[in-house]
């Protein structure tokens, strides 16, 4: 049974997270998997060394062996004898907009991945399940694209200039405005890249004398933001609230290391979707959390923007909380909208010290025009404000087809990892050999997965990760799942006992080593 | 492999002896050679068990003592690449529950050889010096000690 959360009435609708337990069987013939290949790497690398066996890395020239030596052989071991055989269910060149179908160029290769050549045919029409494409406005045609091909025209490719200076369009200004109508916040600021929202921004808002308190799972740019910043940062298990409160207690006796000073912020970053485990944050614990203990909240919405919600405004929206309880919402436009760049969301005070202090408003060129167009043109008609209810429908297209997916692989046997409403679905794949084996099968039959091993996720919980979209249909959904169901009966990868763990009885220990303590 | 990755877990290979199941496999992968040496037909019982000990300090030795560094590349810009498998478990935490299975299970296996060799003393020593050579890395003084710059780099 999915344990279903209601704690005391801050949750509005059931919350239903699970992560079943991996089986002990497939534990042990994981690692078991790993240390042949461990034995087979040592053996491949003791006879290219003697040269029985062709080396193709990266060597150091004859003359340079007797120098420090230029490449780390160890570091490179997991690269040369595990990624590299199966290498080729990553970086697939596709060759046409990556919607609910994709093309993609064929490549075979004779020296077992080294090197890779194009035959030359195209594989028409794969039914792609790994592009961020939740509303489907990946697309060439279009109200979107006819704006944006308008506006390319008028204003041109790029800016050539940060936001302080020369950059700053009225188009800016206009989609600025636009977003902060959408999540409900009094202002917002839209950068040019993701990645460069949360790390260039965390640094401007938090500093030495800080406290960060980021979930175990979060994104490369979060981690990166809370280093650059110079904060202490303490890690809480992921969406663990015990965990969370029990780092917060502390934090606010115990004051900062040695001086014991009261900090100056603590600052909780959390993103809404996790992308790697499809699991949704505890939003209203964390508000309440937020607020008996005074301290401030950075909502980072990637992948749950547009995807969350009964209109599509984010997490916010999905458990009926009020955008003014998140300090500072961010999030991108790269997944829902089609677009590029990132956006943060919060008091008018609180932009407009960002417009002054941040890194990328000085020193980042800002959003290019087109681009800048295409989120307004999407933006607007999830909102509905285009005169069509087509954003409505995608909005439900979406929840409808989280669901009926996400159940179909439930009910097949798959281990599904994750909230029953995050279109992120993981499947968990276990055994080395199987990363490899599923991308492959799957392109055979057309059908085009993301599939994640070890050092990205945790040794034994290799996975595929599925991600829905609005443009699929019901028939795309059909085939995809009927292959999934032929390819998990030849793998063997229905490993579901049905026995799911409860969150709550998840043991909440007190072994969280970090590795300094500043 | 590298999708979408980099979280606050800069080096995996801290986390590897405590996911679920690695003791089961560790002692599974022990019992499975002590199976293959008692199948050769013309070792005795106590030769099984001190090949049985010997190797599996051995290996241990090698794997947890002698390695250094990670075999993939990690985010923290080369900190651990001077530390053995054994200095990276839990980030240098002393005396975690990891860390304490993997010192008692020599022990254990010792007191199991002892046994089976009925004390003989020559095996006495040879088991006790291999025992010894696997429990002196593991005491804490001895973190990251290099003794006459062995290993080192």
């Amino acid at each position: 049974i999915n344990h279903i959360v209601h704690n005391g009435g801050l949750y509005k609708r059931p919350f239903n997270e699970a992560f079943e337990e991996t089986p002990m069987l497939v534990a042990v013939l994981t690692y078991v998997g790993y240390g042949v290949l461990t034995l087979f790497g040592y053996l491949r690398d003791f006879m290219r060394q003697w040269k029985i066996e062709k080396c193709q890395n990266a060597t150091e020239r004859e003359e340079q062996k007797d120098f420090v030596p230029l490449y780390q052989d160890f570091e490179n071991f997991y690269n040369r004898n595990l990624y590299m055989r199966i290498r080729d269910s990553w970086n697939r060149p596709i060759c046409s907009v990556p919607g609910a179908k994709v093309d993609m160029m064929e490549r075979v290769s004779h020296d077992y991945n080294w090197t890779f050549t194009y035959t030359g045919r195209v594989i028409k029409d794969i039914i792609n399940m790994g592009s961020y494409n939740y509303l489907g406005f990946a697309q060439n045609a279009g109200t979107c694209q006819e704006a944006a091909a308008k506006v390319l025209s008028q204003y041109g490719a790029g800016v050539c200039s940060t936001r302080q200076e020369m950059g700053n369009l009225d188009k800016h200004e206009e989609l600025e405005k636009l977003v902060a109508r959408f999540l409900g916040v009094e202002s917002a600021m839209a950068y040019g890249m993701g990645f460069a929202t949360n790390s260039m921004n965390i640094p401007a808002l938090v500093g030495k004398g800080c406290l960060i308190l980021s979930d175990e799972l979060n994104h490369a740019s979060l981690v990166l933001g809370a280093r650059l910043s110079g904060a202490t940062i303490r890690i809480f298990k992921h969406n663990n609230m015990q965990s969370l409160e029990k780092l917060l207690k502390d934090a606010i006796v115990h004051g900062q290391p040695r001086t014991r000073r009261p900090w100056k912020k603590i600052l909780i970053l959390v993103e809404g979707i996790y992308s790697m485990e499809g699991s949704i944050v505890r939003l209203p614990e964390v508000i309440a959390l937020k607020k008996k203990y005074k301290s401030y909240l950075y909502l980072d919405e990637a992948h749950s923007i547009g995807a969350l919600g009964p209109t599509g405004r984010g997490v916010v929206e999905y458990f009926g909380l009020n955008p003014e309880d998140v300090d500072v919402m961010m999030g991108t436009f790269t997944k829902s909208f089609g677009a590029a760049g990132g956006y943060i969301g919060g008091k008018k005070e609180l932009i407009d010290y960002l417009r002054t202090y941040s890194h990328s408003a000085v020193y980042a060129t800002s959003m290019s025009p087109p681009v800048v167009e295409q989120i307004i043109t999407s933006m607007k008609c999830i909102m509905g404000e285009d005169g069509t209810t087509v954003g409505k429908a995608r909005v439900q297209q979406l929840a409808e087809n989280t669901r009926y997916f996400r159940r179909r692989l439930k009910e097949m046997g798959f281990i599904i990892y994750g909230n029953e409403d995050s279109p992120v679905v993981p499947l968990m794949l276990y055994m080395p050999a199987k990363i490899g084996a599923f991308g492959r099968e799957m392109l055979k039959r057309n059908i085009g997965v993301v599939v994640v091993g070890f050092p990205a996720t945790p040794i034994i919980e290799s996975r595929a990760r599925f991600c829905l979209s609005a443009a699929h249909t019901k028939e795309m959904l059909d085939t995809a799942l009927k292959e999934i169901n032929e390819v998990g009966d030849l793998l063997q990868l229905k490993y579901s006992r049905h026995r799911l763990v409860p969150l709550l009885d998840r043991p909440f220990d007190e072994t969280t080593y970090e590795e300094t303590e500043d | 492999m590298n999708v979408g990755v980099a979280h606050s877990e800069v080096n995996p290979n801290t986390r590897v002896m405590n996911s679920r199941g690695i003791w089961l496999a560790y002692i599974i992968s022990v019992g499975v050679l002590h199976i293959v040496l008692l199948s050769i037909p013309f070792f005795s019982i106590p030769v099984v068990w001190t090949l049985t000990n010997v190797i599996h300090n051995l290996v241990m030795y090698l794997l947890l003592h002698t390695v250094k560094g990670t075999p993939f590349e990690t985010p923290d810009q080369g900190k651990d690449r001077l530390l053995t498998h054994w200095e990276q478990i839990d980030y240098g935490t002393q005396c975690t529950s990891s860390r304490k299975f993997l010192s008692i299970s020599p022990v254990v296996l010792y007191l199991l050889t002892s046994f089976y060799t009925k004390y003989d003393p020559a095996h006495f020593v040879i088991n006790t010096a291999s025992l010894l050579s696997v429990l002196l890395p593991k005491l804490p003084q001895f973190h990251g000690v290099r003794v006459f710059g062995i290993n080192k780099y």
